[in-house]
């Protein structure tokens, strides 16, 4: 402490003092009984069933389709029948396999998990369907059709990865993933062909095109969207929509080859 | 009015004083209050925190209440807890009636024990008094009187009032038995009382137990036990003394929260409407690493030996926290916190506690020993093997003259003893001399052991820099002086720093080195396939220490050099023999001699021109020779032609070619070379590279092993002294945009006058204390620009600022005597080859390899991960493996193990040394004694091996569908480790583990879990049972085990051929046993 401090100190400190003794400090007390509290977010305004909209559409590969490489599964004899790789999948021009999904515009709503399970099926070494939707936390049924001894194999980004044998005529394996991941990897160890992609999102607005590249979204409620498409190679398309209610919206989208 | 005679002035009371006494009156009650504030509050800062911390941390714990109130409460929501909770209530109800009955005879029984108790004490007491005094009465006549008196008394009865009324007269022995009636009783009551309570206790102690496992915080009751010990909380200094240590921290007196079982943030110590947390919060928070505090316990360590600061200190913050001029040991900032570990912890290459890495301090010596600090800086435990080699050769020379001392005194006492006077005398010298001579066989096996240990030695020694002896062979002779000139400029990632070489020095040292570099012919290549060269490079794994393209293009390590530009400066045939084997050397260096040793010099001796591991013997003395470069760079086992086309692919790795480069002529200037010579020594050159004539130049930097506790007035802050201790917006020194650049903090505006300011200005610019000096080209100082990023200077900083002689006691410095000492030694070599960059030791390392473009679709193809290599490898087969890898001496272009991965295990030519603390450190870091004895596998029934085979083949397990067989057509697609590897390679117990849940020892492997489930304590198959199995009532998991452990290749090639459609005809190819079994010979170093 320096000498102009002590100074200072020393005469401020007899009226320092009477006024400390005068003015007792209680004034903090009642500090501790309200804490702030995190203001709750409001409320999501719910779904009126006879407003909502559907959102509907094809999504085209736009250029030449590439010829699908054929797969030789010949190391196994249990999996029978012709296969082909199904990275894109092309018929006239329409592009399957694309998944579409609500990926803005939901605000903070949040949905009802399907208590229903979705099947994904191992049949002739390929998983049927090649790709699937399902919402987060949801139950995925995984059966095994074959004779021969598969493995699940998920390689998630976001999720926990996990690994397990599912031999023939085996009870099937249900599974959930918690957490939302778009175009998450699974394979077959046994089987390298065999590859699928799992889609984890929060709403239940989502849709995989079929072979004749088209989906349906419906149940929406009126408003702004980002529609995505994602597509397992070509990557994803974003589109800004607007529905209004009871409104039936055609969104398609198109797909260019990328240079490998 | 005749005047008044004005009367003389009072002497004493002629003024009043009073003035001057309030003045001083005021003066010396402020000083009085002064006083007493000061020794109150003044000199105690700390009240003010300790008040401050009362407020806000009950006001903290009051929301922590609430919050763990509600998260019980959804804790008891669980349906578990209410079948918990009803058994209690259950237990509860059951027991009352019961209970409640007991209760009674016990209230009974004390009441009737108090009544009887009163007057059994009484009479006890005087019975006692009387035996004393028969027992201390004199004559035997007094002594029969009192035993009278005793035996009336005793004799005489008292009454007992019991509670109902009841009286009853004893005598003293039944009134005694009663009395302990009673209480026998009462303890048969209260056991019983127990035992009936006893469902009802333990249920309650199972629902108590169920909160506290489920609640993630602190339950409300141990909320409420802090809030009691904040509201109890009198001032006071808080201090940690521990006197063996000259520990004295007084640190929780501020830092109260410290060691609170709770997780608290600096935010949520913010008193209310603060913005920001103030200096009170930020001294509130708990220890951010309270797993740290577990290894390392406060009562021991106290705080400053980590931290540093003046812990005695209390009277201020700064005086505490050490930043002021009197302390040398001030506190270390946030940043630099993990100086404090080098402490203790030197002799620790990684620093990790559970899959925590302590990456700062970490780096921090990595760094230190990769860009080569310690070619020119001595730094204790770092670069030790030349002083090894050093010591051991002064151990040699002394046990030779020990043992030619022995001999002579063995010749001296046995002529004594044949000139004896007594048989016993010449017994007695005989016994001395052979004594003599059993001593110098132990120092012959002594001698033997240190001349394994120097030759192991020469193996382990490298240098960071490549061999400049071999300049004219490898090098694009133009190339030399452009690299010298600014090598950053070539490749910006490169180790070798800046030298600011003037060009006269650049000609000179180019043409020393040029002239100076040896002659011998090279054989020539043909060029190869580039395309294919490309594919090896990126599949076997050079991509882990080397990198490719630059900028944001890099892909790969930075471990070793980035070979962007290779082909400006290689010569092809050179980086074929480099590629094929690194440590094929041109010519063997003889340290006794001094000198390269050529064929004339082998030919001399009649001997054959061979030198490698096996040959290192000089032909000339027989002492050990460098027969390798001394690279770490390994062998991958490729055939000469993969060499060529990695080396043909390499070299078309160029920006220009390499004849734009202008023409060096006066490199071959011999008037040059003397003068390149001495700049040559002069830089130090020879700390990182080997140089002809220079192989045994000192060190030319100062020691760093203590830089850290350097007084501060011995680091020379030149012209800047002022300037760092005055800090403002002159402060910063450095100008060059990019040595500013490197500045963790960016530049100066406090004052910087302390260690930290002077490595991070020296290691940012390392000549900044040279400006607006005058120094001769000579005196300039001569450390070269690193280039660091800033994150490195941090790293390195903080590595230098805790490189200190400490006052810690030794038992304080992480020495450890058991296993944990082969953990620390393995860490030094597996830092040194860059084994993390392939393989996974520590859950959720990243290695290089996981981060490549090839393998994020493809994670099967990467190196496997080393997480319970000690657990799962028989030691001695790791031995062999280590050594050889490919596990066989003829085919060795393949890997010995996974040959399905296209990444291979490279050669390290480990030195006997390092396999053996590479072995030692796996098996430790698995918590594996040493040495191994192997578990003993049952053999099989007929029956057993006939399930265990119908088991290991069936549809639903197949494992040879994955597995290697040996059969090529299979093993293309085979993605897992050969059968017949698993009985020298495997523990069993590890192989029991792995087959039950091999994602829980190797994340992401391909095998797959859920194979086997529990059933009744044992593993049994998940999928479909064969047959066979029917009844059979063993562990299926253990019957797998011992069937893969005793596997032959005749029957795997059987189960092989009986499987639908996969190929047979296996070859009887390499048994692995015989092969491991073989003695294997690395090889390094030519032969021709």
């Amino acid at each position: 402490m320096n000498k102009k401090a002590i100074l200072l100190v020393s005469l401020l400190t007899l009226c320092g003092l009477l006024l400390l003794a005068a003015c007792n400090k209680k004034e903090n007390t009642e500090q501790s009984a309200n804490t702030p509290q995190p203001a709750a977010a409001p409320a999501a305004t719910p779904i009126d069933p006879a407003t909502v909209a559907t959102i509907n559409g094809t999504v085209k590969f736009d250029g030449a389709a590439p010829k699908p490489a054929k797969i030789d599964m010949s190391q196994d004899p249990a999996c029978k029948g012709a296969n082909e790789s199904e990275n894109i999948v092309v018929d006239n021009g329409d592009l399957a396999n694309v998944f579409v999904y609500v990926k803005d515009g939901l605000g903070n709503r949040t949905f009802d998990v399907p208590s229903a399970a979705v099947t994904l099926d191992q049949q002739g070494c390929k998983y049927h369907p090649h790709v699937l939707g399902v919402m987060a936390g949801q139950n995925i049924e995984i059966k095994n059709d074959d004779q021969t001894t598969h493995n699940i194999h998920p390689t998630p980004k976001d999720n926990r990865e996990w690994n397990e044998s599912q031999p023939p005529s085996t009870p099937a394996i249900e599974k959930s993933f918690a957490r939302e991941e778009i175009m998450l990897p699974v394979k077959c160890n046994q089987h390298p062909w065999m590859k699928m992609y799992i889609n984890v999102v929060k709403s239940p607005f989502y849709a995989v095109t079929d072979k004749s590249g088209k989906y349906e979204i419906k149940g929406l409620p009126p408003g702004d969207y980002t529609i995505a498409f994602v597509q397992e190679k070509l990557g994803e398309q974003d589109q800004k929509v607007t529905v209004g209610p009871k409104e039936t919206k055609t969104v398609d989208q198109s797909f260019k080859p990328v240079a490998e | 009015m005749p005047d008044k005679p004005t009367p003389e002035q009072d002497p004493i009371t002629s003024k009043s004083y009073a003035a001057y006494y309030l003045i001083a009156m005021v003066i010396l009650m402020a000083t009085l209050f002064w006083a007493m504030w000061d020794e109150a509050w003044g000199q105690r800062p700390w009240k003010a925190f300790q008040e401050q911390w009362k407020d806000r941390y009950s006001a903290f714990l009051n929301t922590a209440r609430s919050k763990s109130l509600t998260s019980e409460k959804s804790v008891e929501q669980n349906p578990d807890f209410a079948a918990l909770k009803q058994a209690y209530e259950q237990a509860d109800q059951d027991t009352r009636a019961k209970a409640a009955e007991i209760r009674a005879q016990l209230d009974d029984a004390n009441a009737r024990l108090l009544a009887v108790q009163s007057v059994f004490t009484d009479r006890r007491a005087y019975v006692n008094a009387l035996t004393y005094e028969l027992e201390t009465s004199n004559s035997p006549s007094a002594k029969a009187s009192k035993q009278k008196e005793i035996d009336e008394y005793k004799e005489k009865k008292a009454t007992v009032e019991y509670p109902d009324g009841k009286r009853v007269a004893y005598n003293f022995e039944d009134l005694e038995k009663t009395y302990n009636g009673i209480r026998d009783e009462k303890t048969k009551i209260s056991l019983q009382l127990g035992a009936v309570l006893k469902p009802k206790t333990e249920a309650q102690a199972k629902l108590d137990e169920y909160i506290a496992d489920h609640m993630v915080d602190l339950t409300p009751q141990q909320i409420d036990g802090l809030k009691k010990k904040v509201a109890d909380w009198d001032p006071k200094i808080v201090q940690i003394n521990v006197a063996e240590a000259n520990i004295v921290d007084r640190c929780e007196s501020c830092h109260l929260n410290t060691r609170e079982p709770l997780k608290i943030t600096a935010a949520s110590m913010e008193s209310k409407g603060e913005k920001k947390p103030d200096e009170y919060a930020e001294a509130f928070t708990t220890h951010p690493d309270p797993e740290l505090l577990k290894i390392h316990d406060p009562e021991k360590y106290g705080c400053s030996p980590c931290h540093q600061g003046n812990g005695r200190a209390t009277t201020s913050v700064e005086k505490a926290h050490g930043n002021y001029e009197h302390w040398l040991w001030p506190l270390f900032p946030k940043e630099n916190a993990q100086a404090g570990c080098q402490n203790c912890h030197a002799g620790d290459m990684v620093l990790v506690s559970g899959d925590v890495q302590f990456q700062t301090i970490n780096n921090g010596k990595d760094l230190f020993r990769q860009r080569g600090c310690n070619g020119c800086h001595r730094y204790e435990g770092y670069d030790k093997e030349p002083e090894d080699l050093n010591s051991i050769g002064q151990q040699i020379k002394q046990i030779e003259n020990q043992k030619i001392d022995n001999l002579k005194q063995t010749a001296y006492l046995m002529k004594q003893a044949d000139a004896a006077q007594s048989n016993e005398e010449a017994n007695r010298l005989n016994t001395q001399a052979v004594d003599l001579r059993v001593a110098n066989s132990k120092l012959d096996g002594r001698l033997q052991q240190l001349d394994f240990q120097s030759h192991s030695l020469m193996q382990d020694m490298k240098k960071i820099g490549p061999n400049l002896k071999d300049v004219r062979l490898k090098l694009n002779k133009n190339w030399i002086p452009v690299w010298l000139k600014k090598p950053t400029d070539f490749r910006p990632t490169t180790k070798m720093p800046n030298f600011r070489l003037t060009d006269h020095q650049i000609q000179a040292i180019s043409a020393f080195i040029w002239q100076s570099g040896l002659t011998d012919p090279l054989p020539k290549h043909k060029p190869g396939n580039a395309i294919h060269g490309k594919e090896l490079f990126e599949e076997r794994g050079c991509l882990a220490c080397h990198s490719m393209g630059e900028g944001d293009q890099m892909q790969g390590g930075t471990f070793a050099a980035n070979l962007s530009r290779v082909g400006e400066k290689a010569n092809y045939d050179y980086l074929v023999r480099w590629i094929h084997n690194a440590r094929e050397r041109t010519r063997p260096y003889c340290p006794y001699e001094k000198k390269d040793i050529g064929p004339e010099d082998y030919a001399k001796k009649g001997l054959p021109y061979q030198f490698d591991l096996e040959h290192s013997r000089c032909p000339n003395d027989g002492h050990e020779l460098q027969v390798q470069n001394m690279t770490v760079m390994p062998s991958l086992r490729l055939s000469e032609e993969d060499a060529e086309d990695i080396a043909t692919y390499l070299m078309t790795k160029k920006e220009k070619d390499p004849s734009a480069y202008p023409n060096a002529a006066y490199m071959d200037d011999p008037s040059l070379k003397a003068e390149g010579q001495k700049w040559v020594r002069h830089f130090g050159c020879a700390g990182c590279h080997e140089i002809a004539g220079m192989e045994d130049e000192g060190r030319i930097g100062t020691e760093l092993t203590f830089e850290g506790s350097k007084p501060i007035e011995r680091l020379d802050f030149a012209l800047f002294t002022e300037k760092a201790q005055r800090g403002g917006d002159d402060a910063e020194p450095i100008t060059d945009k990019e040595d500013l650049a490197r500045l963790p903090d960016g530049p100066a505006h406090k004052p910087w006058y302390n260690h930290k300011g002077f490595f991070e200005h020296k290691l940012a610019e390392p000549n900044i204390f040279d400006k607006g000096m005058i120094k001769g080209e000579t005196e300039a100082l001569r450390m070269p620009n690193v280039h660091l990023t800033k994150e490195q200077v941090l790293d390195l900083t903080t590595f230098l600022m805790g490189s200190e002689e400490t006052s810690l006691p030794d038992s304080y410095q992480y020495k450890p005597g058991d296993a944990r000492h082969d953990i620390q030694e393995g860490w030094w070599i597996v830092k040194k080859y860059n084994c993390m960059g392939c393989h996974q030791f520590i859950p959720g390392q990243q290695t290089v390899l996981m981060g490549l473009k090839q393998y994020q679709d493809a994670q099967e193809q990467l190196p496997p991960k080393l997480l319970t290599e000690g657990a799962r490898v028989d030691p001695e087969w790791l031995r062999k493996f280590l050594s050889n890898p490919a596990l066989s001496t003829t085919d060795t272009n393949r890997d010995g193990v996974r040959p399905y991965l296209k990444v291979r295990m490279p050669t390290f030519y480990f030195s006997d040394n390092e396999l053996r603390k590479l072995v030692r450190f796996f098996q430790a870091l698995s918590q594996q004694p040493m040495p191994y004895i192997p578990e003993e596998v049952p053999v099989l029934t007929a029956k057993e091996n006939d399930m265990a085979r119908s088991l290991f083949s069936s549809s639903a397990a197949p494992c040879l569908k994955c597995h290697a067989t040996g059969d090529p057509n299979h093993d293309k697609i085979a993605t897992a480790p050969n059968f017949l590897l698993a009985k020298d390679r495997l523990k069993p117990d590890w192989v029991e583990r792995w087959i039950t849940d091999p994602q829980a020892i190797s994340p992401g492997t391909s095998m797959p879990s859920g194979l086997f489930r529990e059933q009744n304590n044992q593993w049994v198959f998940a999928g479909p049972t064969p047959p066979s199995f029917q009844g059979y009532t063993g562990d299926h998991r253990k019957l797998l085990t011992d069937y893969i452990f005793q596997l032959t290749p005749e029957e795997q090639r059987r189960v092989a051929a009986s499987m639908p459609h996969a190929k047979a005809a296996i070859q009887p190819r390499t048994n692995n046993r015989q092969a491991a079994g073989q003695p294997l010979t690395p090889r390094a170093g030519g032969s021709r």
